[in-house]
């Protein structure tokens, strides 16, 4: 079974590893994408600016300017779904990864098909009509689902894809505590075994755009053993 | 594993066989006291016994020879009179004296009578006319007799009770004795101290000994200024530091080799996936040999999964991330995402209603090592079951997570072994194919216990054959 992703989406994938790069992309575009190469950070931001890919897959250990750097960097400018991989699934490189920006994260070995179905995740588009609602209001807060806008005090936030659709999810039962399964199932795609650290590191990131003081979270509230809600 | 084993070998064999140290130096110290005080009491009493009774008999000589002279005096002056003699002595208050005189006995009392004297002094002093004394028994008194010659006249005898050195000697020597054994006690105290004082710091090494074995590699003896236990300290300190980066340098070599390998598998599973695409393409004899080719590094992957995880329990790095988790759901879950996945799962009613407290991902690893076990060596047909540890308990304490095949089981012998690293079991029947990497059920063992759980394996309870492995951990009833 081939899976054919969406027609010219480009994927950028950095990695100081010639062998593992051509073996990914040739994998990669077996799923019908594009992929353009780049062995450093400096090339990758180079070539970022030049193609404006869809999904950037980022390898950790890099010469120079390191994937937690390059990630900044880009983030920077731009809200692209960021893959990193790690070579080990420590929390220090996991949780630096994301706090950096990264939407997701993949162990070596990875299987393409896993990093296939992760990028795929990150492309799903919000259905508008999924929502029903044009406008969401939370205190100082304004959802445009349809627009893909989120206002604070009549200021847009710029939040990542990733962010905002875990934004939406829970606005779209507001007041219910959402587990992190379920959280990590509606947002990227995971079974039971997902990695409750992906939440907790994006819920912590979207409390520093959308709260005034993130220490102090007032829309965004944990419910300790549980999950997150979004407070009305 | 190893390092504790021929650490604790030494430390066994430091141990003395017969007497130990404490008792040595126990004994030494009680012996020395004794000797001691006993050589101490015995010269003191010969020293007061010599002292005491010299000064009595030098009184009683001098006494007696006053007196014999008063005597003589009497026996010499006209008329002579035995009778005077004994009157002038009454004077003088004496009573234990006897004076031969005329061939005759007189005087004497009811204490001292001519038939006390001995023979011996009585044959020098009257036959031989010398002077002399001798220590004799009277009734139950010691006595100094003194004899003295009244030349050409008679003799005078005079007995002196020694009953007053005698208690004193006996006071005295009542008081040494007492006083050896509270020194001898003391000694026996001040052995114990020591003796003690001695083994501590052994003690204190044996257990950062034990310590070290039982895993903490960076326990260390405190230094000392005693410069004989600095030997000690210092030595054994430079060993521990020595297993520390042995152990350290092993675990870090097995990390390291498992991320080495994680990029060229990272190359060999992207390619063998994009081969797997064009399967259809190639020729029936490359198909056979992609497939064994991707299976393998399949299997290839788990084990340096596996790996990785094992140096992580050498390296003391594993941090569990621990939820509350609804037993049967996530055992459904695990088996659902495992090499067998529509494994049957029974749980008893109540079972369903377990709580359990663990790692999501280490456990769902635990039940899918579990079912890949069943899978190379049990037959391939496993079925899981989630019971309550003593149904009947309220509240409930442990669950049994069991998974069973249908496999010619495990030998009793076996079945701690089959726990180890890289062991496979050693009967025929459970080496089905090479497939299993020997890692799986030692990591289900660690990772169990880190969950304060344990696993063991036993026969199939329906008498059939297979194997049934079984995992304990603590519970909670849910809370409706």
């Amino acid at each position: 079974m081939r899976h054919h992703g969406d027609v010219g989406t480009r994927i950028l994938a950095v990695e100081d590893d010639e062998r593992i790069r051509s073996a990914v992309k040739l994998a990669l575009e077996d799923e019908g994408w594009i992929v353009d190469e780049a062995e450093s950070g400096e090339e990758a931001i180079e070539k970022f600016a030049r193609s404006n890919p869809d999904v950037v897959l980022i390898d950790i250990m890099l010469p120079g300017i390191d994937g937690f750097e390059l990630c900044r960097t880009l983030r920077r400018t731009s809200d692209v779904p960021v893959v990193m991989v790690t070579a080990r699934n420590d929390t220090h490189d996991v949780v630096a990864g994301l706090e950096a920006g990264a939407d997701d994260y993949l162990t070596k070995p990875f299987a393409p098909k896993e990093l296939s179905a992760r990028i795929r995740a990150l492309l799903r588009r919000i259905r508008p009509n999924s929502h029903g609602h044009a406008h969401l209001s939370f205190g100082d807060l304004e959802l445009i689902p349809d627009e893909g806008k989120v206002l604070r005090g009549g200021d847009e936030v710029h939040l990542t894809k990733t962010e905002f659709r875990l934004l939406c999810e829970l606005a779209e039962s507001p007041g219910k505590v959402l587990s992190r399964e379920v959280l990590l199932d509606k947002v990227w795609g995971y079974d039971y075994f997902g990695d409750g650290r992906l939440v907790d590191v994006h819920v912590r990131r979207l409390r520093t755009k959308v709260e005034v003081d993130p220490a102090n979270p007032r829309h965004v509230v944990t419910v300790r053993g549980l999950g997150y809600r979004l407070q009305t | 594993m190893n390092e504790g084993g021929w650490f604790r070998r030494l430390v066994n064999r430091s141990r003395p066989a017969a007497l130990g140290l404490r008792r040595r130096i126990l004994l030494i110290f009680t012996l020395g006291s004794l000797l001691l005080s006993v050589f101490l009491a015995t010269t003191t009493y010969g020293l007061t016994r010599s002292n005491v009774v010299d000064e009595r008999i030098d009184t009683a000589i001098n006494t007696s020879q006053r007196n014999a002279q008063g005597v003589e005096r009497d026996l010499r002056s006209l008329p002579a009179d035995a009778e005077a003699a004994r009157a002038s002595l009454t004077r003088l208050g004496r009573q234990d004296y006897l004076i031969w005189y005329a061939e005759s006995w007189s005087g004497g009392g009811a204490t001292f009578q001519n038939a006390d004297v001995p023979p011996p002094l009585v044959a020098r002093v009257i036959d031989e006319g010398t002077s002399a004394s001798q220590i004799v028994r009277i009734g139950d008194e010691l006595n100094i007799v003194v004899g003295w010659d009244i030349p050409g006249i008679g003799a005078y005898f005079e007995a002196f009770s020694l009953d007053e050195a005698d208690s004193t000697l006996s006071s005295v020597r009542l008081s040494l004795i007492l006083a050896a054994a509270i020194t001898t006690g003391l000694g026996v105290l001040l052995g114990i101290f020591s003796a003690r004082r001695a083994v501590r710091p052994l003690g204190t090494a044996a257990q950062a000994a034990s310590a070290i074995a039982g895993g903490r590699l960076d326990t260390r003896l405190e230094t000392t200024d005693d410069p004989d236990l600095r030997i000690l300290t210092e030595s054994f300190n430079d060993m521990a530091q020595a297993l520390q980066v042995r152990v350290e340098r092993d675990a870090r070599f097995a990390s390291d080799v498992s991320h080495e390998l994680r990029s060229p598998l990272t190359t060999l599973s992207a390619s063998v996936e994009v081969m797997q695409a064009r399967r259809e393409e190639l020729p029936e004899r490359s198909q056979s040999a992609l497939d064994l080719l991707s299976s393998d590094v399949v299997r290839f992957q788990g084990l340096v999964e596996d790996l990785l995880e094992i140096s992580r329990f050498d390296a003391g790095a594993i941090r569990l991330h621990m939820e509350e988790l609804l037993a049967a759901e996530f055992v459904r879950q695990a088996v659902a995402v495992s090499s067998l996945p529509h494994t049957p799962v029974h749980v008893t009613e109540r079972a369903e209603l377990a709580l359990i407290r663990g790692d999501r991902r280490r456990l769902a690893r635990v039940i899918a090592n579990l079912i890949d076990n069943a899978r190379a060596y049990g037959g391939g047909q496993p079925e899981v079951s989630i019971t309550v540890l003593n149904p009947d308990d309220e509240p409930m304490s442990h669950i049994l997570i069991a998974v069973e095949d249908r496999g010619p089981g495990v030998a009793e012998e076996e079945r701690d072994l089959v726990f180890e690293r890289f062991a496979r079991g050693g009967g025929a029947g459970r080496r089905t194919g090479s497939e299993g990497a020997g890692l799986g059920l030692s990591l289900v063992d660690e990772h169990v216990r880190m969950h304060g759980g344990r696993v063991w394996v036993e026969d199939r309870p329906d008498g059939e054959s297979g194997a049934r492995f079984v995992i304990e951990l603590m519970a909670a009833e849910l809370d409706e």
